[in-house]
């Protein structure tokens, strides 16, 4: 057991230090926007929770919720699956398996406005790779609303797999070839092996798959907008999409308002995951 | 089966990069001397004859560098603080660095930007360094923890009882010990820093801008496609390069902590 020792502390401060400039006192300033109408810096004025009040109320508020929760739910459901599955699949490569993994974590260094680039450009029906298959089928991001999703999802997929692959590869080579061992002398089926050994055993690498990814498919903004701006007909208008409008548009109160709501909820899914995590640990 | 599940795999990850790849050696605006589709290194050529795009490279370079400097000398103390002592409020400070690391970028982007323009930091590649930590000093903190932990605690007493004093361990035994996860450490923190792109605008109003801006900006009315692909391609190196060097140690990964 590690001892107590608060002295500790002093080792921790410089980290501290850091993440309170950057990150509690920008949010500490959001949150305090959030009740003002800001014309200019010097021009503020005290609104209460009008803001607050005006965004809860309105519909598109509420729509863009539903879409950016279901997107990320999509995206979880997609991608997580496929990353243990890809994982699984690489391990049975042994030593060549980590040619797999740089292959997988290529996408993750593509800098993030230029993905959307790659996709329009493949499935731009004259000149992509796959853009006069796709027209032939008619498909059509650019009018069809689930055309759009689908480009979206498999976009992001495509960026994300590779995060999503190593940390499960990770936690998979990490499980004691004693374990299999024993489950291949029971005669455990491949199902019984993944379910009860490989699954309880990555929980904690699953865990911080779970969260960034939630995080960030939830507050998707670059790539989404680049895709299609939102449309067709709103079908693609996700939480981020109006928060967008709002800073482009100067409305910083109601801007810091917005934020601090999507900051709120961010925060409610992390402490109910971390809340969950901890009980079943004990 | 198996073959050909990598053989999809393989399929789906490089398509997107190959037809990047093509464009990027294809002239796609026609000039005097040249007709549209020719093919050739030309795109290359007018990338590093630019240059406010080898001022982005330059910038960007900068600023990650610093960035993933400044995560591992800062994270490094706290992370050996976290796998080897526990202290009041130990738990506490994981949740928090959990809560920066999912806090959106877009929520802060206002405040950081008044905040840094008060200090000089906007158009710095000082300041994107800076702002990147909200989001990269807890993984790395996270992936150096791990590591530490798996070094056994008998390590640290042998040292200490061979008289060394606490900065000599650091350097001279615990830094050896742990150097795989300081690369692992380095190549997250360099893979979520080199591509952002929301702090990166909002830093860079009129200068300092790093390859991600600098690509925005070749946009226009009539865009040299095949050109912003040879910068694309080239932004990839670094990231590819450091890729390779820590391809036997990525595996480890690193695990939520909360």
């Amino acid at each position: 057991m590690r001892p107590h020792d608060n002295r500790a502390w002093f080792l921790v401060l410089p980290a501290l230090t850091l993440l309170g400039l950057v990150g509690a006192l920008p949010l500490l300033a959001v949150v305090n926007y959030g009740f003002h109408d800001i014309f200019t810096l010097s021009d503020v004025f005290w609104v209460g929770p009008q803001w607050f009040a005006d965004i809860l109320q309105s519909d598109r508020f509420l729509a863009s919720l539903g879409r950016s929760l279901l997107f990320s739910l999509l995206a979880l459901g997609i991608q997580v699956p496929l990353g243990i599955g890809v994982a699984l699949l690489l391990l049975t490569y042994g030593k060549r398996a980590v040619l797999g993994l740089v292959l997988v974590a290529l996408p993750l260094v593509v800098p993030w406005n230029m993905i959307p680039t790659f996709w329009l450009g493949l499935v731009q029906p004259q000149t992509g790779l796959l853009g006069p298959g796709l027209a032939a089928i008619g498909f059509d991001w650019k009018f069809t609303g689930w055309h759009t999703w689908a480009l979206i999802l498999v976009m992001d997929t495509w960026h994300w797999l590779g995060l999503v692959v190593v940390l499960a590869y990770a936690g998979l080579s990490a499980i004691p070839p004693a374990y299999m061992q024993a489950a291949a002398i029971d005669g455990a089926s491949r199902w019984a092996v993944f379910r009860y050994i490989q699954l309880p055993r990555i929980g904690g690498v699953l865990a911080i798959v779970f969260l960034l990814r939630f995080v960030d498919s939830f507050m998707i903004y670059t790539e989404a907008f680049a895709i299609n701006a939102g449309g067709p007909d709103d079908a693609t208008r996700f939480l981020t999409l109006e928060l967008g409008e709002e800073i482009k548009g100067f409305s910083y109160g109601q801007a810091a308002a917005r934020a601090t709501l999507y900051f709120l909820i961010v925060l409610a899914v992390v402490w109910a995951f971390v809340a969950a995590t901890r009980e079943r640990e004990g | 089966m198996r073959y050909l599940g990598v053989l999809a795999l393989a399929g789906f990850i490089l398509l997107p990069l190959v037809q990047a790849i093509l464009l990027s050696f294809t002239a796609t605006l026609p000039t005097d001397s040249l007709t549209e589709g020719t093919l050739g290194l030309m795109n290359y050529r007018n990338v590093l004859a630019a240059p406010e795009l080898r001022a982005a490279m330059l910038n960007s370079l900068i600023y990650v560098v610093l960035n993933v400097a400044l995560c591992i000398v800062i994270g490094l103390p706290a992370a050996y603080a976290l796998a080897r002592y526990r202290f009041v409020g130990d738990r506490h400070f994981l949740l928090m660095i959990l809560v920066f690391r999912v806090t959106p970028p877009v929520v802060l982007s206002l405040p950081i930007f008044i905040l840094f323009s008060q200090f000089g930091l906007v158009n710095s590649p000082v300041g994107i360094a800076l702002v990147h930590c909200l989001f990269n000093l807890p993984v790395a903190i996270w992936v150096l923890e791990s590591f530490i932990r798996a070094v056994p605690r008998e390590f640290d007493e042998t040292a200490f009882l061979d008289g060394h004093s606490g900065a000599s361990f650091f350097f001279r035994h615990l830094i050896p010990q742990i150097a795989p996860g300081i690369g692992v450490a380095a190549f997250f923190c360099f893979i979520f820093s080199w591509v952002e792109v929301v702090f990166a605008r909002i830093l860079t109003v009129t200068g300092g801008k790093p390859i991600t801006m600098a690509i925005q900006a070749m946009f226009s009315f009539q865009t040299d496609i095949g050109m912003v692909m040879a910068m694309t391609c080239l932004s990839l190196i670094p990231g590819v390069a450091m890729i390779w060097f820590v391809r036997h140690h990525l595996a480890r990964g690193f695990t939520l902590r909360a």
